[in-house]
């Protein structure tokens, strides 16, 4: 139910950086739906686990539209929205490196 | 000091990474370079075959025109792959294999089409890296809505080539 990653890239800049770590955990979707703002870490089938924000859920709840902070991010804007089984969980936990 | 100790537990467990991925994506997306490339490849077979027929004589000037037509066969029937790579690698995206399940093994095909027009003299086999990339082509309009036609090409091998209907 919780698990600790190590963030690479930049696309969420400058809220999370380069060698910060997360924990992040799927306890939080029991208590209240994900929603607009949430950091949350996810598996994208071309790029991996990703780590990016919901800009907007889908109105019957099941697809997120994730998005970075940085213009050049990599994000639903390339490759669609995600689906929410997708969803490893949701950033409870910043450890930033500076 | 809590950073340092998972750093110190990241060395010993090795975390996943999550990546917040980072790219400049341009959107600038053509197959129409690939198809040039490849129609390149069959017209240089054709002007070494006209010049091995026409030249009686080996000799140096020979050799050095052949020798360009040769590396110019080499450079774009690498330039092709390459092309086509860019836009399996970076534009299509999973919705578009579901939707187009045959895209992996036509990119396969193109390749091997590819090196085979690099190691031979075979025009029907660079005749077919040209078709190959065609259909990717089509697909690739395909995906972005954009309707395709065929039609000869202006230029010497005037092989047929897929365009996008623009309007």
């Amino acid at each position: 139910m919780i698990r600790i990653l190590k963030v690479t890239e930049n696309s969420l800049s400058p809220f999370f950086l380069e060698g910060d770590f997360v924990v992040v955990s799927k306890i939080p979707f029991f208590l209240r739906p994900l929603k607009s703002g949430d950091i949350v870490v996810f598996n994208q089938p071309s790029y991996g686990i990703m780590i990016k924000q919901v800009e907007h859920v889908s109105p019957d709840g099941e697809q997120l539209f994730v998005v970075g902070t940085h213009p050049f991010s990599t994000d639903s804007r390339q490759f669609g929205p995600i689906r929410k089984e997708s969803v490893l969980g949701k950033v409870v936990w910043h450890i930033r490196k500076s | 000091m809590i950073y340092q100790i998972f750093d110190w537990l990241d060395n010993k467990l090795d975390f996943d990474q999550a990546q917040a991925h980072c790219d400049i994506p341009c959107g600038i997306y053509d197959p129409i370079t690939a198809q040039i490339a490849a129609l390149t490849v069959v017209r240089m077979i054709d002007l070494m075959k006209d010049l091995e027929t026409k030249s009686p004589n080996k000799d140096a000037a020979f050799l050095n025109t052949f020798s360009r037509y040769v590396a110019v066969k080499e450079e774009h029937a690498e330039k092709a792959k390459h092309d086509v790579r860019v836009i399996w690698g970076d534009y299509i995206k999973t919705q578009h294999l579901e939707q187009y399940p045959e895209l992996h093994s036509l990119v396969h095909k193109i390749m091997q089409g590819g090196s085979k027009s690099r190691q031979t003299t075979d025009r029907d086999a660079a005749a077919a890296f040209v078709e190959d990339i065609n259909k990717f082509a089509e697909i690739f309009w395909a995906t972005k809505g954009i309707k395709t036609k065929r039609a000869k090409a202006p230029y010497a091998p005037n092989l047929e080539l897929v365009y996008p209907e623009l309007v």
